[in-house]
């Protein structure tokens, strides 16, 4: 299944290049159009080469696929071929994983606590205050809450470090400079995401503590935050779990957006300066690569489950 | 008789204990001036159709009732201490063990049987990791479960029902607690496995010197496995007698309704049952006078005007016209010549059998 | 019958113990249900407030989106000791003549707000209009005649949801034009199969219910039980959906165009906070710049979603997520 759905996920990005206008100058833009100047027929001998453009679309297709799968990502025109595409994505993959994981860990290191102080006082003063301000938070765009943290923090607060410099080696900040550059974009993407998984977890946790075995073990003595963390917690992680996938797509959008305004250079940058560049391969590249990311994060959630609940172990 | 000891104080001493929950149609007393006495390593059966406020008692006296619309009064004293109104935390597993109805879902699905039940050992008795794990299974043997040394590896899914239920036992045991409350514990069962689920307990408590309260609401299940058997209806106490007294000369018709509404244990196929007419009354607005009154087929015009009250004494009962009596023959008499008792209830001939 | 049970409170002071009560839930929650309650008709109330504005912007008083309004102040020459009008640098602050200040331009932020409602508007309606119309139909028709029909289409929505949201309609938007009808359609693609899928799992059930199967026996067309018997059923869940993806679309309009690649001509929420946060400088020294149209952006989202909410709350709908 999973299969079939990267296979289909990558035709319509395929298909999408080659049937919005002429395939060769969404590949090299304007140059294609100039048969004139002799450099530029050798990119488009590149071009065509590179994207089989020669072939039947079947054929082109499969080609790109295999290239694909085989971790050849094709060139970047604009920039004369260099770095190829998987450089580009081996630059800049490792800062956007990281304040990806960053973010979801945040997110769950305030939506547990959080969940589960509400869930315990359902209805009460914090539970109430909570419900709305969890929905201030899902109704903020990530643009929108990257801006106010930003003025609050960085700029009326002086708190953090405003940015990365674009240029500075990713490797080449120290630990600290590092974790604390991610902090705002880190809590831009987490806090959006930590109010759905309390709202959820809440909701969960409410009816498992109704569950006979929370009584259970209540009775047998056991501490009323132990009852709620070990005993109710995990069988009430299941929403979580599953939003936690179809969530990764809105997270990786708000990444797109955070990056560029933090001026990350993660993929998401890369993608959106190569879609201005009008650089086409790469952007059908990363969003490729994107795509496979998702589905197959996706594919990780179920599997996921069976940890969670051993009842559906096999 | 395991109350042999009786001359010491008894554990459990309950004065006028009431429980209500505030409704949106006002209080519901769903226990309602309750008293009774326990002793250490008695067994007492507790009675009634559901819903007449045996499990809201039991754990109203735990002080787990899980509402916060509840309101408690009365006393309960457990070991010469207050209960009432006030946390009880510390009993909980200590002193007080509880295993409940359904052992599917009173097991935590995704935690191992094993760290289920050292968690009381660990919390009440302070063993470390590797005492817990030769006490569990130490327990799980005396509960009857082969291989326990496996089984604390498995998940609660992987067991039969009576292999939970048997686990929940040794789960509640496991701190030695002086009572044990035991609510419904076979009502989930297999008919084959509640026989032997219930002389377990029974053998349990009396080897250990346990007190133990049996919630049924079936009175065969009491027979034979306890002491003293107290029957509720309504959140009150009907009738309240040695087990042998109730089962030989019952004196409340509602017990005696039970008693023939229920197929009992043993012989399930030879007795017809007769099911009680109507339904357990509105707790928010209990009937006039008597409770059981609008189902009693001796009702009298003075039992919809009075309540009548629990006597004094080894065998309570609270009725005007207890069975096995003149008065409740008479009174049955004519309900029967005029065909309908007090309160309107349609009689015919057929119950009359039942009444001699 | 005296009241002896008077004591007030709960006996034990202890928290788990008062969540444990499923009368409790089960209460509020047939509270909350029968009544669509007073936020979600202050919710309407703005919804129908903004675009009131944005339709009506031309003919009600606002000042002009694109004219200067340079202030002067009075200046004297240090050179000639000459008082001359000399203009006073933008952006203002807010203040009487400009309620929400300037911009850069010295033009008035209110209606540049309410002007840019207009386009973010009409992107959010436009694009769930397409996905209703679309995915709807697709949904009603996969989850009433089954088979092979519907496991197609459903694969063809699994396809799209699994495109980040954001990085489908980049890959569209960089391909075409960056026309208002290319934004929206986008959108609208991209609301398809949320819609769609809500749409099946509706039709699903009602096409088990007696009035349906009572309509196929007595021989009815079945485009006929779709329009009459399916449709003004699942419409009911599907206008909170609608009320969500409005707001999604809004939302991701705004994403795009903060990302640069939303509409090339004309002003919206997303690109007045681009302008207004492009440099750090602009949005320190004149933050309401940016803070207006994301004020109105914010309210109109929360409006959205918490109506559409309270209207999921109330027909009870629960395969609505996504
Ligand atoms: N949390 C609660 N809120 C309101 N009423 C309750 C609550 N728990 C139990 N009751 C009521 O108390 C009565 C007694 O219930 P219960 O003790 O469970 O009966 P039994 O165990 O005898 O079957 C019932 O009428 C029930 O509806
Ligand atoms: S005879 Fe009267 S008092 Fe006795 S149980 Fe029947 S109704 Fe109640
Ligand atoms: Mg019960």
């Amino acid at each position: 299944m999973m299969i079939l759905l990267l296979i289909a996920v990558s035709m319509l990005t395929f298909a999408a290049m080659s049937f919005l206008g002429d395939p060769l100058f969404n590949i090299l833009g304007p140059v294609a159009g100039d048969t004139e100047n002799p450099e530029n027929l050798a990119k488009i001998e590149a071009a065509k080469e590179q994207y089989y453009l020669d072939k039947p679309l079947p054929e082109r297709y499969a080609r790109w696929a295999g290239d694909f799968v085989t971790g050849d990502f094709g060139v970047q025109f604009s920039t004369d071929g260099q770095p190829p595409v998987s450089g580009l994505l081996k630059e800049r993959l490792p800062r956007t994983l990281q304040l990806m994981l960053m973010a979801q860990f945040l997110a769950l290191a305030i939506a547990i606590p959080w969940g589960v102080v509400t869930a315990s006082r359902a209805n009460g003063v914090v539970d109430r205050a909570s419900t709305f301000t969890s929905f201030m938070f899902v109704s903020l765009p990530n643009f929108a809450l990257a801006v106010i943290l930003f003025y609050i923090f960085a700029l009326k607060l002086d708190w953090l470090p405003d940015t990365y410099h674009a240029t500075d080696p990713f490797w080449g900040l120290t630990h600290r400079h590092r974790l604390v550059q991610l902090v705002l974009p880190a809590f831009t993407l987490a806090l959006p995401g930590a109010s759905v998984y309390q709202r959820l977890l809440r909701t969960d946790l409410i009816t498992t503590l109704q569950e006979d075995f929370i009584l259970m073990a209540r009775a047998k003595g056991v501490p009323k935050w132990r009852v709620l963390f070990r005993h109710a917690l995990r069988p009430s992680m299941f929403s979580v779990i599953t939003i936690f996938g179809i969530n990764a797509g809105a997270l990786i959008g708000g990444a797109l957006v955070v990056e560029i305004y933090f001026r990350i250079p993660g993929v998401g940058t890369a993608i959106v300066e190569a879609v201005l560049r009008e650089d086409f391969p790469v952007v059908l590249a990363l969003v490729m690569v994107i795509a496979t990311a998702f589905v197959v994060l996706n594919f990780i959630v179920d599997v996921f489950y069976t940890f969670l609940d051993p009842r559906v172990r096999r | 008789m395991a109350a042999a000891d009786a001359n010491n104080e008894p554990l459990l001493v309950v004065e006028d204990y009431e429980v209500g929950f505030r409704t949106e149609r006002g209080l519901a007393r769903a226990v309602d001036k309750v008293s009774f006495e326990l002793d250490r390593g008695e067994t007492l059966g507790i009675v009634g159709e559901s819903g007449s406020g045996k499990s809201v008692l039991n754990r109203g006296i735990m002080g787990l009732v899980s509402s916060n619309r509840m309101i408690e009064d009365g006393s309960v004293l457990f070991d010469g201490g207050q209960m009432v109104n006030r946390n009880r935390q510390e009993f909980w597993g200590a002193k007080i063990g509880m295993i409940f109805q359904d052992p599917m879902t009173s097991l935590n699905p995704v935690m191992k049987i094993g760290k289920q039940i050292f968690e009381p050992l660990r919390q009440h008795l302070g063993l470390d990791k590797g005492e817990a794990e030769t006490r569990a299974i130490e327990l799980l043997t005396q509960v009857g479960i082969p291989e326990p040394a496996r089984r604390i590896k498995q998940y609660p899914h992987e067991l039969s029902g009576g292999m939970r239920q048997r686990v929940m036992i040794a789960i509640a045991l496991a701190a030695e607690p002086e009572m044990l409350i035991a609510d419904e514990p076979t009502t989930a069962l297999d008919v084959t496995v509640q026989k032997y689920i219930l002389d377990l307990l029974r053998q349990l408590q009396l080897d250990r010197g346990m007190a133990m309260t049996l919630i049924t609401h079936d009175l065969g299940v009491a027979r034979g496995r306890t002491d003293n058997v107290m029957v509720m209806y309504g959140g009150r106490v009907m009738e309240h007698a040695p087990t042998d007294t109730i089962f030989a000369e019952m004196r409340h018709p509602y017990t005696e309704a039970l008693l023939a509404s229920v197929p009992s244990l043993k012989h399930a196929k030879h007795t017809r049952l007769t099911p009680i007419p109507g339904a357990p009354p509105d707790i928010v607005n209990p009937p006039p006078g008597c409770r059981f009154s609008p189902r009693c087929k001796y009702a009298q015009p003075k039992c919809t005007e009075q309540a009548p009250e629990l006597n004094e004494g080894e065998h309570r009962y609270a009725c005007f016209y207890p069975v096995g009596t003149d008065a409740s023959a008479e009174a049955l008499e004519k309900n029967m010549a005029q065909g309908h008792t007090a309160t309107g209830l349609k009689i015919g001939l057929a119950p009359a059998k039942a009444a001699g | 019958m005296t009241d002896t049970l008077s004591s007030p409170s709960s006996p034990s002071g202890d928290p788990i113990v008062e969540i444990i009560d499923t009368a409790d839930e089960r209460a509020s929650d047939t509270i909350e249900k029968r009544t669509l309650g007073l936020g979600f008709w202050l919710c309407i109330g703005w919804l129908v407030f903004i675009c009131g504005l944005a339709a009506l912007a031309p003919i009600l008083p606002l000042k002009d989106p694109d004219e200067n309004f340079l202030q002067f102040e009075e200046k004297e020459s240090a050179l000639t000791g000459r008082v001359t009008e000399a203009p006073v640098q933008p952006p203002y602050g807010p203040s009487a003549e400009h309620w929400f200040g300037t911009d850069l331009d010295a033009r008035d932020m209110l209606s540049r707000t309410i002007y840019g409602a207009r386009v973010s508007l009409v992107v959010g309606f436009a694009a769930i209009a397409f996905g209703m119309l679309v995915g709807g139909s697709l949904g009603m028709v996969a989850g009433f005649v089954g088979g092979w029909f519907d496991r197609v289409v459903s694969f063809c929505f699994l396809v799209l949801l699994s495109f980040p949201a954001l990085i489908l309609a980049i890959l569209i938007t960089s391909l075409a034009s960056r026309s208002l009808f290319t934004i929206a359609l986008t959108l609208g693609i991209l609301s398809v199969s949320p819609v769609g899928r809500l749409a099946r799992a509706a039709t699903l059930v009602f096409a088990e219910r007696e009035f349906v199967t009572a309509a196929r026996t007595l021989g009815a067309k079945p485009s006929r039980i779709i329009r009459r018997e399916i449709l003004p059923n699942v419409m009911i869940p599907m206008s909170a959906l609608a009320l969500l993806g409005m707001a999604v679309s809004i939302v991701a309009e705004g994403a795009l165009a903060f990302l640069g690649l939303s509409v090339e001509k004309g002003s919206t929420w997303g690109k007045l906070i681009r302008t207004a946060v492009n440099s750090t400088s602009d949005l320190e020294s004149a933050p309401w710049m940016a803070f207006t149209p994301i004020g109105f952006l914010f309210l109109t989202v929360m409006a959205l979603n918490f109506a559409g909410d309270r209207l999921r709350d109330y027909f009870d709908v629960k395969e609505l997520s996504i």
